[in-house]
Protein backbone atom coordinates (compact mmCIF):
# COMPACT_ATOMS: atom_id res chain seq x y z
CA UNK A 1 0.00 0.00 0.00
CA UNK A 2 1.09 3.30 -0.64
CA UNK A 3 0.35 6.65 1.24
CA UNK A 4 -0.75 9.93 -0.10
CA UNK A 5 -0.58 12.65 1.75
CA UNK A 6 -3.36 15.17 1.41
CA UNK A 7 -2.61 18.68 0.30
CA UNK A 8 -6.34 19.42 -0.38
CA UNK A 9 -6.99 21.34 2.53
CA UNK A 10 -3.45 23.52 3.21
CA UNK A 11 -4.91 26.87 1.91
CA UNK A 12 -1.31 28.09 1.80
CA UNK A 13 0.16 28.15 -1.33
CA UNK A 14 4.11 28.60 0.74
CA UNK A 15 2.99 25.63 3.20
CA UNK A 16 1.54 23.29 0.74
CA UNK A 17 4.90 23.71 -1.35
CA UNK A 18 6.74 23.30 2.05
CA UNK A 19 4.84 20.49 2.71
CA UNK A 20 5.23 18.68 -0.55
CA UNK A 21 9.46 19.31 -0.36
CA UNK A 22 9.43 17.53 3.05
CA UNK A 23 7.10 14.77 1.45
CA UNK A 24 9.91 14.54 -1.43
CA UNK A 25 12.76 14.15 0.64
CA UNK A 26 11.37 11.69 3.31
CA UNK A 27 10.42 9.28 0.47
CA UNK A 28 6.26 9.84 0.85
CA UNK A 29 5.02 8.10 -2.10
CA UNK A 30 2.76 11.27 -3.25
CA UNK A 31 0.65 14.36 -2.42
CA UNK A 32 -2.91 15.09 -3.37
CA UNK A 33 -3.31 18.64 -4.95
CA UNK A 34 -6.63 20.18 -6.22
CA UNK A 35 -7.68 23.59 -6.92
CA UNK A 36 -10.38 26.21 -7.91
CA UNK A 37 -11.94 24.22 -10.97
CA UNK A 38 -9.43 25.03 -14.38
CA UNK A 39 -6.85 25.54 -11.85
CA UNK A 40 -6.36 22.01 -10.73
CA UNK A 41 -3.11 21.35 -13.02
CA UNK A 42 -1.67 24.98 -12.47
CA UNK A 43 -1.78 24.08 -8.68
CA UNK A 44 0.19 20.43 -9.61
CA UNK A 45 2.88 22.38 -12.05
CA UNK A 46 3.85 24.13 -9.32
CA UNK A 47 4.46 21.39 -7.25
CA UNK A 48 6.23 19.63 -9.29
CA UNK A 49 8.44 21.97 -10.18
CA UNK A 50 9.52 22.42 -6.39
CA UNK A 51 9.83 18.23 -6.12
CA UNK A 52 11.23 16.03 -7.67
CA UNK A 53 10.87 12.41 -6.88
CA UNK A 54 7.11 12.56 -5.20
CA UNK A 55 3.80 11.70 -7.26
CA UNK A 56 1.85 14.37 -7.85
CA UNK A 57 -1.99 13.35 -7.63
CA UNK A 58 -4.19 15.71 -8.91
CA UNK A 59 -7.71 16.28 -7.72
CA UNK A 60 -9.80 17.51 -10.72
CA UNK A 61 -13.04 18.64 -11.25
CA UNK A 62 -14.70 17.28 -14.55
CA UNK A 63 -18.32 18.86 -14.81
CA UNK A 64 -18.66 21.61 -17.31
CA UNK A 65 -15.34 21.08 -18.96
CA UNK A 66 -14.77 19.20 -22.55
CA UNK A 67 -12.99 15.70 -21.63
CA UNK A 68 -10.28 16.30 -24.26
CA UNK A 69 -9.18 19.99 -22.71
CA UNK A 70 -8.98 18.10 -19.16
CA UNK A 71 -6.77 15.46 -20.97
CA UNK A 72 -4.68 17.75 -22.65
CA UNK A 73 -4.42 19.81 -19.45
CA UNK A 74 -3.15 16.15 -17.40
CA UNK A 75 -0.95 15.12 -20.31
CA UNK A 76 1.07 18.79 -20.28
CA UNK A 77 1.18 18.25 -16.45
CA UNK A 78 2.41 14.40 -16.92
CA UNK A 79 5.34 16.40 -19.25
CA UNK A 80 6.23 18.76 -16.53
CA UNK A 81 6.09 16.61 -13.44
CA UNK A 82 8.11 13.81 -15.88
CA UNK A 83 5.75 10.86 -15.33
CA UNK A 84 4.87 11.53 -11.57
CA UNK A 85 0.76 12.36 -12.32
CA UNK A 86 -2.00 10.82 -11.12
CA UNK A 87 -5.40 11.89 -11.35
CA UNK A 88 -8.83 11.72 -9.18
CA UNK A 89 -11.30 12.64 -11.14
CA UNK A 90 -15.03 14.01 -10.42
CA UNK A 91 -17.05 13.78 -12.84
CA UNK A 92 -19.44 11.48 -15.24
CA UNK A 93 -18.60 8.25 -15.81
CA UNK A 94 -18.74 8.98 -19.73
CA UNK A 95 -16.15 11.68 -19.15
CA UNK A 96 -14.26 9.53 -17.05
CA UNK A 97 -13.76 6.78 -19.47
CA UNK A 98 -12.92 9.52 -22.36
CA UNK A 99 -10.28 10.97 -20.16
CA UNK A 100 -8.79 7.57 -19.22
CA UNK A 101 -8.71 6.38 -22.71
CA UNK A 102 -6.96 9.53 -23.64
CA UNK A 103 -4.34 9.37 -21.03
CA UNK A 104 -3.67 5.92 -21.88
CA UNK A 105 -2.26 7.31 -25.14
CA UNK A 106 -5.32 5.63 -27.13
CA UNK A 107 -7.19 7.57 -29.58
CA UNK A 108 -11.40 8.91 -28.33
CA UNK A 109 -13.56 9.43 -30.87
CA UNK A 110 -10.92 10.21 -33.26
CA UNK A 111 -8.92 12.31 -30.96
CA UNK A 112 -5.56 11.56 -29.56
CA UNK A 113 -3.21 13.58 -27.05
CA UNK A 114 -0.58 15.56 -28.48
CA UNK A 115 1.83 15.74 -26.74
CA UNK A 116 0.97 12.60 -25.54
CA UNK A 117 1.28 11.39 -21.75
CA UNK A 118 5.00 10.87 -20.67
CA UNK A 119 3.54 7.74 -18.80
CA UNK A 120 2.50 5.09 -20.68
CA UNK A 121 -0.81 5.51 -19.10
CA UNK A 122 -1.90 8.07 -16.30
CA UNK A 123 -3.29 6.32 -13.49
CA UNK A 124 -6.70 7.87 -13.07
CA UNK A 125 -9.27 6.87 -10.39
CA UNK A 126 -12.41 7.82 -9.16
CA UNK A 127 -12.85 9.51 -4.97
CA UNK A 128 -14.23 6.07 -3.89
CA UNK A 129 -11.44 4.14 -5.59
CA UNK A 130 -9.17 5.43 -2.41
CA UNK A 131 -9.82 5.70 0.71
CA UNK A 132 -9.06 8.80 2.97
CA UNK A 133 -8.37 8.78 6.95
CA UNK A 134 -6.98 11.20 9.16
CA UNK A 135 -3.95 9.38 11.19
CA UNK A 136 -3.82 9.62 15.16
CA UNK A 137 -0.60 10.99 16.52
CA UNK A 138 -0.63 8.29 18.66
CA UNK A 139 2.19 5.03 17.21
CA UNK A 140 0.10 2.40 18.21
CA UNK A 141 -2.88 3.94 17.04
CA UNK A 142 -1.51 5.26 13.69
CA UNK A 143 -0.28 1.56 13.15
CA UNK A 144 -3.37 -0.31 13.80
CA UNK A 145 -5.09 2.02 10.96
CA UNK A 146 -2.11 1.83 8.64
CA UNK A 147 -2.25 -2.76 9.42
CA UNK A 148 -5.75 -2.62 8.74
CA UNK A 149 -5.69 -0.62 5.08
CA UNK A 150 -3.11 -2.36 4.35
CA UNK A 151 -4.36 -6.05 4.80
CA UNK A 152 -7.36 -5.45 3.69
CA UNK A 153 -5.53 -4.99 -0.12
CA UNK A 154 -5.63 -1.29 0.19
CA UNK A 155 -3.48 0.01 -3.34
CA UNK A 156 -3.44 3.28 -2.01
CA UNK A 157 -4.88 5.92 1.14
CA UNK A 158 -4.79 9.41 1.38
CA UNK A 159 -3.67 10.66 4.73
CA UNK A 160 -3.86 13.94 6.05
CA UNK A 161 -1.44 14.13 8.98
CA UNK A 162 -0.33 17.15 11.03
CA UNK A 163 3.02 16.45 12.78
CA UNK A 164 5.92 16.25 11.08
CA UNK A 165 6.62 14.43 7.96
CA UNK A 166 9.81 12.49 8.83
CA UNK A 167 7.24 11.34 11.49
CA UNK A 168 4.87 10.29 8.91
CA UNK A 169 7.54 8.72 6.59
CA UNK A 170 9.63 6.91 9.68
CA UNK A 171 6.48 5.20 11.24
CA UNK A 172 3.92 4.76 8.27
CA UNK A 173 5.60 4.14 5.01
CA UNK A 174 7.57 0.74 5.56
CA UNK A 175 4.76 -0.24 7.73
CA UNK A 176 2.17 0.56 4.69
CA UNK A 177 4.39 -1.36 2.34
CA UNK A 178 4.90 -4.59 4.39
CA UNK A 179 3.47 -6.74 7.22
CA UNK A 180 6.61 -7.25 8.48
CA UNK A 181 7.63 -3.98 9.77
CA UNK A 182 9.82 -3.50 12.28
CA UNK A 183 8.28 -1.13 14.42
CA UNK A 184 11.12 -1.53 16.87
CA UNK A 185 13.37 0.06 14.66
CA UNK A 186 11.09 2.83 13.90
CA UNK A 187 11.07 3.16 17.75
CA UNK A 188 14.58 3.11 18.33
CA UNK A 189 15.25 5.68 15.97
CA UNK A 190 13.00 7.92 17.67
CA UNK A 191 15.80 7.76 20.51
CA UNK A 192 18.56 7.79 18.45
CA UNK A 193 17.35 10.47 15.90
CA UNK A 194 14.27 12.12 17.60
CA UNK A 195 12.27 14.12 15.38
CA UNK A 196 11.45 17.98 15.97
CA UNK B 1 9.31 49.61 -24.07
CA UNK B 2 9.88 46.26 -22.79
CA UNK B 3 11.39 43.58 -24.35
CA UNK B 4 9.91 39.98 -24.01
CA UNK B 5 10.91 36.84 -25.96
CA UNK B 6 8.11 34.42 -27.59
CA UNK B 7 6.77 31.89 -28.71
CA UNK B 8 7.55 28.68 -26.56
CA UNK B 9 5.41 26.23 -28.23
CA UNK B 10 7.05 23.30 -26.38
CA UNK B 11 6.96 21.17 -29.66
CA UNK B 12 8.44 18.24 -31.44
CA UNK B 13 8.61 18.84 -35.29
CA UNK B 14 10.06 16.74 -37.76
CA UNK B 15 12.69 19.37 -38.59
CA UNK B 16 13.90 19.29 -35.13
CA UNK B 17 12.78 16.37 -32.95
CA UNK B 18 13.25 16.39 -29.40
CA UNK B 19 11.93 14.36 -26.09
CA UNK B 20 8.74 16.85 -24.96
CA UNK B 21 10.14 15.65 -21.23
CA UNK B 22 13.40 18.12 -22.45
CA UNK B 23 11.27 20.84 -24.10
CA UNK B 24 9.38 21.32 -20.78
CA UNK B 25 12.64 21.66 -18.83
CA UNK B 26 13.45 23.75 -20.97
CA UNK B 27 11.15 26.36 -20.52
CA UNK B 28 11.93 26.92 -17.11
CA UNK B 29 15.74 26.88 -17.66
CA UNK B 30 14.92 29.32 -20.37
CA UNK B 31 12.81 31.31 -18.00
CA UNK B 32 15.19 31.12 -15.45
CA UNK B 33 17.55 33.14 -18.00
CA UNK B 34 15.69 35.34 -19.65
CA UNK B 35 14.90 36.62 -15.86
CA UNK B 36 18.55 36.63 -15.12
CA UNK B 37 19.19 38.91 -18.12
CA UNK B 38 16.56 41.56 -17.46
CA UNK B 39 14.00 40.47 -20.00
CA UNK B 40 10.53 41.66 -18.82
CA UNK B 41 8.29 38.32 -20.24
CA UNK B 42 8.65 35.00 -21.64
CA UNK B 43 5.13 34.17 -23.90
CA UNK B 44 3.76 30.51 -24.75
CA UNK B 45 1.66 29.75 -27.27
CA UNK B 46 -1.20 27.08 -27.94
CA UNK B 47 -3.03 24.40 -30.83
CA UNK B 48 -4.76 21.34 -30.23
CA UNK B 49 -4.28 18.54 -32.08
CA UNK B 50 -1.11 18.80 -34.25
CA UNK B 51 1.51 16.10 -34.56
CA UNK B 52 4.30 18.01 -32.91
CA UNK B 53 2.87 18.01 -29.46
CA UNK B 54 2.51 22.36 -29.91
CA UNK B 55 0.95 23.05 -26.10
CA UNK B 56 -2.32 22.62 -25.87
CA UNK B 57 -2.68 23.36 -21.87
CA UNK B 58 -1.01 26.90 -21.73
CA UNK B 59 -2.05 27.56 -18.08
CA UNK B 60 -0.31 24.45 -16.53
CA UNK B 61 3.18 25.63 -18.71
CA UNK B 62 2.74 29.08 -17.41
CA UNK B 63 2.36 28.07 -13.79
CA UNK B 64 5.74 25.80 -14.28
CA UNK B 65 7.49 29.01 -15.28
CA UNK B 66 6.56 31.17 -12.79
CA UNK B 67 7.25 28.45 -10.21
CA UNK B 68 10.42 28.60 -11.73
CA UNK B 69 11.52 32.45 -11.52
CA UNK B 70 10.45 35.36 -9.20
CA UNK B 71 10.09 38.15 -11.31
CA UNK B 72 9.40 37.60 -14.91
CA UNK B 73 6.31 37.68 -16.51
CA UNK B 74 4.59 34.93 -17.92
CA UNK B 75 2.19 35.64 -20.81
CA UNK B 76 -0.34 33.41 -22.98
CA UNK B 77 0.51 34.83 -26.90
CA UNK B 78 -2.22 33.48 -26.94
CA UNK B 79 -4.57 31.06 -25.44
CA UNK B 80 -7.71 30.17 -27.87
CA UNK B 81 -10.56 31.32 -25.97
CA UNK B 82 -13.29 29.92 -27.60
CA UNK B 83 -11.89 26.51 -27.00
CA UNK B 84 -12.05 26.91 -23.38
CA UNK B 85 -14.73 27.27 -20.76
CA UNK B 86 -14.25 30.73 -19.86
CA UNK B 87 -15.33 30.43 -16.15
CA UNK B 88 -11.82 27.92 -15.73
CA UNK B 89 -9.31 30.53 -17.65
CA UNK B 90 -10.57 32.82 -15.46
CA UNK B 91 -10.24 30.66 -12.44
CA UNK B 92 -6.73 29.19 -13.43
CA UNK B 93 -5.56 32.69 -14.28
CA UNK B 94 -6.64 33.85 -10.92
CA UNK B 95 -4.86 31.40 -9.64
CA UNK B 96 -1.87 31.98 -11.42
CA UNK B 97 -1.39 35.51 -10.29
CA UNK B 98 -1.91 34.73 -6.50
CA UNK B 99 1.20 32.05 -6.90
CA UNK B 100 3.33 34.48 -8.82
CA UNK B 101 2.16 37.83 -7.37
CA UNK B 102 0.76 39.19 -10.34
CA UNK B 103 3.47 37.83 -12.99
CA UNK B 104 0.86 36.77 -15.25
CA UNK B 105 -0.23 37.75 -18.93
CA UNK B 106 -3.52 36.34 -20.19
CA UNK B 107 -3.26 36.59 -24.29
CA UNK B 108 -5.94 35.74 -25.54
CA UNK B 109 -7.06 34.77 -29.75
CA UNK B 110 -9.77 33.31 -31.75
CA UNK B 111 -8.05 30.60 -33.23
CA UNK B 112 -8.65 29.10 -36.68
CA UNK B 113 -7.98 25.68 -37.64
CA UNK B 114 -11.17 23.80 -37.81
CA UNK B 115 -9.92 20.36 -36.85
CA UNK B 116 -9.11 22.36 -33.67
CA UNK B 117 -13.18 23.31 -33.25
CA UNK B 118 -14.20 19.67 -34.12
CA UNK B 119 -11.69 17.90 -31.29
CA UNK B 120 -13.74 20.49 -28.83
CA UNK B 121 -17.31 19.82 -30.72
CA UNK B 122 -17.65 23.24 -31.07
CA UNK B 123 -18.93 25.33 -34.35
CA UNK B 124 -16.08 27.41 -35.81
CA UNK B 125 -18.41 29.81 -37.61
CA UNK B 126 -19.36 30.85 -33.58
CA UNK B 127 -15.86 31.71 -32.76
CA UNK B 128 -16.62 35.61 -32.54
CA UNK B 129 -19.56 34.76 -30.35
CA UNK B 130 -17.91 32.35 -28.61
CA UNK B 131 -15.08 34.83 -28.58
CA UNK B 132 -17.15 37.75 -26.82
CA UNK B 133 -19.18 35.59 -24.22
CA UNK B 134 -15.56 34.52 -22.90
CA UNK B 135 -14.23 37.78 -22.68
CA UNK B 136 -17.67 39.09 -20.84
CA UNK B 137 -16.90 36.06 -18.47
CA UNK B 138 -13.24 36.92 -18.00
CA UNK B 139 -14.28 40.61 -17.46
CA UNK B 140 -16.37 39.83 -13.78
CA UNK B 141 -14.05 37.30 -12.82
CA UNK B 142 -10.81 37.92 -13.23
CA UNK B 143 -8.45 40.87 -12.48
CA UNK B 144 -5.75 39.18 -14.61
CA UNK B 145 -4.36 41.46 -17.53
CA UNK B 146 -5.65 40.67 -20.76
CA UNK B 147 -4.40 41.16 -24.11
CA UNK B 148 -6.11 40.33 -27.11
CA UNK B 149 -4.44 38.81 -30.27
CA UNK B 150 -5.86 40.71 -33.33
CA UNK B 151 -5.38 40.72 -37.33
CA UNK B 152 -7.55 43.34 -38.23
CA UNK B 153 -8.91 47.41 -37.26
CA UNK B 154 -12.41 46.01 -36.18
CA UNK B 155 -10.68 43.35 -33.66
CA UNK B 156 -8.59 45.98 -32.85
CA UNK B 157 -11.03 48.46 -31.64
CA UNK B 158 -13.85 45.49 -30.48
CA UNK B 159 -10.60 45.35 -28.14
CA UNK B 160 -10.13 49.17 -27.24
CA UNK B 161 -13.97 49.54 -26.50
CA UNK B 162 -13.26 46.70 -23.95
CA UNK B 163 -10.45 48.36 -22.46
CA UNK B 164 -8.51 45.00 -23.36
CA UNK B 165 -5.13 45.52 -24.30
CA UNK B 166 -3.37 44.36 -27.82
CA UNK B 167 -1.19 41.45 -29.15
CA UNK B 168 -0.54 42.28 -32.77
CA UNK B 169 1.05 39.74 -35.44
CA UNK B 170 4.56 40.13 -36.24
CA UNK B 171 4.01 40.12 -39.89
CA UNK B 172 2.38 43.31 -39.95
CA UNK B 173 4.48 46.67 -41.36
CA UNK B 174 4.61 49.66 -39.15
CA UNK B 175 2.35 51.58 -40.70
CA UNK B 176 -0.07 48.39 -40.28
CA UNK B 177 1.18 48.30 -36.79
CA UNK B 178 0.50 52.22 -36.02
CA UNK B 179 -3.04 51.91 -37.91
CA UNK B 180 -4.43 48.93 -35.73
CA UNK B 181 -3.26 51.58 -32.55
CA UNK B 182 -4.75 54.19 -33.73
CA UNK B 183 -8.00 52.32 -33.92
CA UNK B 184 -7.59 50.70 -30.66
CA UNK B 185 -7.12 54.02 -29.22
CA UNK B 186 -9.70 55.46 -30.67
CA UNK B 187 -12.32 52.96 -29.76
CA UNK B 188 -11.04 52.95 -25.91
CA UNK B 189 -11.43 56.48 -25.68
CA UNK B 190 -14.25 56.82 -26.87
CA UNK B 191 -15.56 54.03 -24.24
CA UNK B 192 -15.47 56.66 -21.32
CA UNK B 193 -12.94 54.51 -19.86
CA UNK B 194 -12.33 55.19 -16.60
CA UNK B 195 -8.37 54.46 -16.73
CA UNK B 196 -6.16 57.48 -17.84
CA UNK B 197 -3.79 55.76 -19.52
CA UNK B 198 -4.94 53.46 -22.95
CA UNK B 199 -4.78 49.21 -22.66
CA UNK B 200 -1.32 48.00 -23.55
CA UNK B 201 0.10 46.85 -26.92
CA UNK B 202 2.39 44.48 -27.13
CA UNK B 203 3.80 43.70 -30.70
CA UNK B 204 5.27 40.42 -31.91
CA UNK B 205 8.44 40.38 -33.84
CA UNK B 206 10.91 37.81 -35.56
CA UNK B 207 13.82 38.87 -34.58
CA UNK B 208 17.31 38.19 -34.11
CA UNK B 209 20.99 39.89 -32.96
CA UNK B 210 23.84 39.41 -34.95
CA UNK B 211 26.93 40.23 -36.05
CA UNK B 212 28.25 39.01 -39.15
CA UNK B 213 26.16 38.84 -42.34
CA UNK B 214 26.46 35.03 -42.38
CA UNK B 215 24.94 34.88 -38.81
CA UNK B 216 22.54 37.03 -40.68
CA UNK B 217 21.90 35.21 -43.08
CA UNK B 218 21.88 31.70 -40.86
CA UNK B 219 18.83 33.50 -38.52
CA UNK B 220 17.18 34.27 -41.29
CA UNK B 221 16.74 30.67 -42.42
CA UNK B 222 15.77 30.11 -38.83
CA UNK B 223 13.04 32.61 -39.70
CA UNK B 224 12.26 30.84 -43.01
CA UNK B 225 12.15 27.50 -41.28
CA UNK B 226 9.82 28.54 -38.68
CA UNK B 227 7.39 29.93 -41.24
CA UNK B 228 7.34 26.30 -43.01
CA UNK B 229 6.73 24.83 -39.00
CA UNK B 230 3.80 27.05 -38.92
CA UNK B 231 2.49 26.97 -41.99
CA UNK B 232 1.84 23.12 -41.54
CA UNK B 233 -0.95 24.28 -38.80
CA UNK B 234 -2.44 25.78 -41.67
CA UNK B 235 -2.46 23.34 -44.62
CA UNK B 236 -5.63 21.96 -42.46
CA UNK B 237 -7.08 25.10 -42.56
CA UNK B 238 -9.57 26.11 -45.56
CA UNK B 239 -11.15 29.05 -44.43
CA UNK B 240 -8.03 31.72 -43.68
CA UNK B 241 -7.76 33.33 -46.69
CA UNK B 242 -4.39 32.06 -47.11
CA UNK B 243 -3.39 29.25 -50.02
CA UNK B 244 0.13 28.00 -47.47
CA UNK B 245 0.94 25.14 -50.13
CA UNK B 246 1.23 26.90 -53.21
CA UNK B 247 2.20 30.03 -51.20
CA UNK B 248 4.95 28.62 -49.93
CA UNK B 249 7.72 30.23 -51.04
CA UNK B 250 6.49 33.60 -51.44
CA UNK B 251 5.31 33.85 -48.02
CA UNK B 252 8.53 32.42 -46.59
CA UNK B 253 9.90 35.48 -48.92
CA UNK B 254 7.66 37.95 -46.98
CA UNK B 255 8.01 36.59 -43.45
CA UNK B 256 11.98 37.27 -44.26
CA UNK B 257 11.36 40.77 -45.16
CA UNK B 258 9.57 41.76 -42.25
CA UNK B 259 12.04 39.87 -40.10
CA UNK B 260 14.07 42.68 -37.65
CA UNK B 261 17.94 40.56 -38.06
CA UNK B 262 20.80 42.97 -37.21
CA UNK B 263 22.97 44.52 -34.94
CA UNK B 264 21.41 45.50 -31.28
CA UNK B 265 21.71 48.85 -32.11
CA UNK B 266 20.38 48.46 -36.25
CA UNK B 267 17.30 46.31 -33.91
CA UNK B 268 16.96 49.28 -31.96
CA UNK B 269 16.54 51.86 -34.36
CA UNK B 270 14.23 49.43 -36.27
CA UNK B 271 11.83 49.24 -33.23
CA UNK B 272 11.72 53.01 -32.76
CA UNK B 273 8.47 54.36 -34.11
CA UNK B 274 6.52 51.80 -33.02
CA UNK B 275 4.13 53.52 -30.71
CA UNK B 276 3.63 49.55 -28.28
CA UNK B 277 4.47 49.31 -24.81
CA UNK B 278 6.09 45.85 -25.60
CA UNK B 279 8.04 43.65 -28.20
CA UNK B 280 8.48 40.19 -27.91
CA UNK B 281 10.59 39.24 -29.78
CA UNK B 282 9.72 36.12 -31.90
CA UNK B 283 12.93 33.26 -31.09
CA UNK B 284 11.18 30.10 -30.40
CA UNK B 285 12.09 28.44 -33.32
CA UNK B 286 12.60 24.83 -33.39
CA UNK B 287 15.94 24.90 -35.57
CA UNK B 288 18.62 27.24 -33.78
CA UNK B 289 21.22 25.46 -31.51
CA UNK B 290 20.60 25.85 -27.92
CA UNK B 291 23.71 27.47 -27.76
CA UNK B 292 22.39 30.41 -29.79
CA UNK B 293 18.94 30.48 -28.35
CA UNK B 294 20.46 31.18 -24.65
CA UNK B 295 22.82 33.78 -26.76
CA UNK B 296 20.14 35.69 -28.34
CA UNK B 297 18.50 35.50 -25.30
CA UNK B 298 21.29 37.23 -23.19
CA UNK B 299 22.34 39.63 -25.68
CA UNK B 300 18.08 40.89 -25.80
CA UNK B 301 18.59 41.37 -22.14
CA UNK B 302 21.94 42.87 -22.04
CA UNK B 303 22.34 44.22 -25.14
CA UNK B 304 18.62 45.48 -26.84
CA UNK B 305 16.76 46.30 -24.05
CA UNK B 306 19.00 49.31 -22.88
CA UNK B 307 18.47 50.52 -26.10
CA UNK B 308 14.66 50.57 -26.40
CA UNK B 309 14.07 51.73 -22.97
CA UNK B 310 13.62 54.80 -24.27
CA UNK B 311 11.24 54.46 -27.18
CA UNK B 312 8.04 53.06 -27.81
CA UNK B 313 5.01 54.00 -25.47
CA UNK B 314 6.54 54.96 -21.82
CA UNK B 315 4.27 54.12 -18.56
Amino acid sequence: MRLLLDLRHISEPAERERLAREADENGIWGVVVTGPQGGECVEASAIATTTHHVTIVVDVDGNDVHPTTLAEEISVLDQITQRRTMVIFRGTSTSKATLATLLSGLPSQGVILSPPPAQASIPTHSPEDIPQTKLPEDVTQLAAIIDQYRDSQTAFLIVSWERPIKELARHAVGRAASADFPQMVADMADQIDPIG
Amino acid sequence: MDMGIGLWCLQSTATSPRSFGQAYQELAEDARLAEDNGIHSLWLSEHHGYYDGYCPALMPAAGAALAATESLQIGTGVLLLPLHEPHRVANAANLLNEQSSGRFQLGVGMGYRPVEFEIKERDMSHRLKLMNAGLDVLRTTTQTPTWVGISSEKAAERAGRRGLGLFISGAFSKDVVNTLIRAHRTAWAKSDPIEDTPPPVGLLRNLWIVDTEAERRRALDWVRSSYLVYAGLGWGADNTGVDFVSQIETSMDEVEKSATVGSAEEIAAELDGYDVDLVVCRIGYDQPPRTALTEVIERIGRELTPLVQDIGVQR
